[in-house]
C-alpha cells in the first residue's frame, strides 16, 4: 500500500516552501509529487526541485472541483508508469492542493475511489498555517477554517517572523482541531520525523490512531466540545463495548443525515462481539473507508472513542444517537 | 429498556429537530408513543404491535407507515417535514469479520 500525504493551507501559507524543504530531506526520498494549480500558467512545481528518486506531476484547475477526474486520472496514470519501471518506484505520494481547494473531496476520493483505494491509503492531511497572518486568514475565509478543521497536523509556517505564532493563534487552531498536533516550521523548514506516523508509516498503519484521538484521550467519560464559528470537534467516548449493527446504523445516520455537515469523523471502537481487537472507523463527510481491525488495542484504554468534526451539527445528536441505536440493537438482540 | 429507550428516542427527536433547523414539539405521551408537532404536521411514533417486521409504527397526518428500527424513524420523520431533504441511498457496508 503506498501511502498518500495531503498537503493543504490557505494561499500564501507556505505549502510548495514546505514541500520544497521536505523533498530535500532523505526521509522523504522516492516520493511522487502532485501540485495542483488553480490557473491557466502554473507557477508552484517551477519552484519545487525534485531529488533524483523523486518527480513531480502537475495538475491545474481547482483539484476539488476535479477531483474526480483529474487526481484519479493522474494517480492511476503514476501507478502504471511506476509499473513499468517508466518513473523512479515510489512509495508514498505528497499532493499538495491548490490555497483554494477544500480538502474534503480530495480526501473522499483517496478512500473510496475504486481505481485507486485498493494501492493508495490516505496516510494523513497536513495543512500549513502562516504564523503571521493565519488568525486574519481564519477571520475571513471560511475555506481556511475548514483546512485547519480537517487536519491530522498542523505545520504553524513563518515561526521565525516577529508576532508569530502568537498565543491567540495557538489557541484558535486548538479550539478548532484539537488532535492536530502543531510543528513549527522556521525559515520553511520543519523537522521531517515529525511526520513519521504520517506519510512515513502509512503502510503499517491503516491509521494515525495516536495522533487524532489526542483530543479524546483525557480523562472524562462523557463528551468534549471546541468550537470556532459552527464548526465543532466532538469526542465521543463509551466505556461499554458497542454492537457491530448500531455502530454500522450510527455511521449510516451520520452519512444520511450531515450530508457536508460532517466533516471529518475518526474513531476507534470496542465492539461487543470482538472485544480483544478495536475497529477502526474513518469518514470523510459521507464517504467513509470500510472498518478495519486493528491487530490489537494500542494501549491499555479499551473505551470505544469516536471523534467527529462538525459544522453545525448538536454534538448532542450525536451523542444521542449513538445510545439510542445502541439501546435498540440491544434490546431486538435480547428478545432473540 | 423499553422506558429508558423511549426516553432517549423523545429527546433525540427533540435534538434532530434542531440539527434539521426545524422548529417544533416532541412530547412523550402517556402511553408508549412520542408525538411530534411540526408546522401542520402531526406526527405519531409508537411501539409496532408483536408479529409484524417492524419495531415502529410512524403516523404521519393520519397515515401509517411502518419503520425497521430509529434509522428508519428519522428518515420518515425528516421526509415529511424538510421539504430540502432528500432521502438517501447512502448505506454503510457491515463491519467485516476480524480476520483470524
Amino acid at each position: 500500500m503506498i501511502g498518500a500525504l495531503v498537503i493543504t493551507g490557505f494561499l500564501g501559507s507556505g505549502k510548495t516552501t514546505l514541500l520544497r524543504h521536505l523533498l530535500g530531506q532523505r526521509e522523504f526520498s522516492r516520493t511522487a509529487v502532485i501540485i495542483n494549480e488553480f490557473g491557466e500558467v502554473g507557477l508552484d512545481h517551477e519552484l519545487v526541485e525534485a531529488s533524483a528518486d523523486s518527480f513531480i506531476e502537475l495538475t491545474t484547475g481547482c483539484l476539488c472541483c476535479k477531483v474526480r477526474s483529474d487526481l484519479v486520472a493522474t494517480i492511476e496514470e503514476l501507478l502504471k508508469r511506476r509499473d513499468r519501471n517508466e518513473v523512479p518506484p515510489f512509495t508514498r505520494i505528497v499532493i499538495e492542493t491548490s490555497g483554494l481547494a477544500d480538502p474534503a473531496p480530495i480526501l473522499q476520493t483517496l478512500i473510496a475511489e475504486p481505481g485507486i483505494a485498493g494501492r493508495i491509503a490516505l496516510a494523513g492531511v497536513v495543512t500549513t498555517v502562516d504564523g503571521v497572518n493565519g488568525a486574519s486568514t481564519l477571520d475571513r475565509e471560511y475555506i481556511s477554517v475548514k483546512q485547519v478543521a480537517l487536519a491530522d497536523r498542523l505545520v504553524l509556517t513563518k515561526s521565525d517572523l516577529a508576532g508569530a505564532a502568537a498565543p491567540p493563534l495557538l489557541n484558535r487552531l486548538a479550539e478548532l482541531n484539537a488532535a492536530a498536533p502543531v510543528a513549527f516550521a522556521h525559515h520553511g523548514k520543519v523537522d521531517p520525523r515529525v511526520f513519521e506516523g504520517d506519510a512515513l508509516d502509512a503502510r503499517a498503519r491503516p491509521v494515525d490512531i495516536d495522533s487524532w484521538l489526542v483530543g479524546a484521550a483525557g480523562s472524562h467519560a462523557h463528551l468534549h466540545e471546541r468550537h470556532d464559528t459552527e464548526i465543532q470537534t466532538c469526542a465521543t467516548v463509551r466505556e461499554e463495548p458497542i454492537r457491530a449493527v448500531a455502530l454500522t446504523l450510527f455511521l449510516e445516520t451520520l452519512a444520511e443525515h450531515c450530508g457536508g455537515g460532517l466533516l471529518r469523523l475518526k474513531g476507534i471502537v470496542n465492539i461487543a462481539e470482538c472485544p480483544d481487537r478495536p475497529a477502526v472507523v474513518h469518514g470523510v463527510q459521507h464517504v467513509f473507508h470500510p472498518p478495519a481491525w486493528l491487530a490489537r488495542w494500542p494501549s491499555e484504554d479499551r473505551r470505544s472513542r469516536i471523534v467527529c468534526i462538525t459544522r453545525r451539527i448538536p454534538r448532542r445528536w450525536i451523542e444521542l444517537l449513538l445510545d439510542a441505536l445502541d439501546i435498540e440493537v440491544t434490546s431486538v438482540s435480547d428478545r432473540r | 429498556m423499553k422506558d429508558k429507550l423511549k426516553a432517549i428516542t423523545c429527546e433525540l427527536l427533540a435534538q434532530s429537530l434542531l440539527a434539521w433547523d426545524l422548529t417544533g414539539r416532541v412530547q412523550s405521551e402517556n402511553d408508549d408513543a412520542i408525538t411530534v408537532a411540526c408546522h401542520a404536521t402531526r406526527i405519531r411514533i409508537e411501539p409496532a404491535p408483536a408479529g409484524l417486521p417492524f419495531r415502529w409504527i410512524v403516523t404521519i397526518n393520519g397515515r401509517k407507515r411502518g419503520a425497521i428500527s430509529l434509522v428508519a424513524v428519522l428518515r420518515q420523520i425528516r421526509t415529511a417535514l424538510d421539504p430540502g431533504y432528500t432521502a438517501s441511498r447512502v448505506r454503510i457496508a457491515p463491519l467485516p469479520a476480524p480476520p483470524a
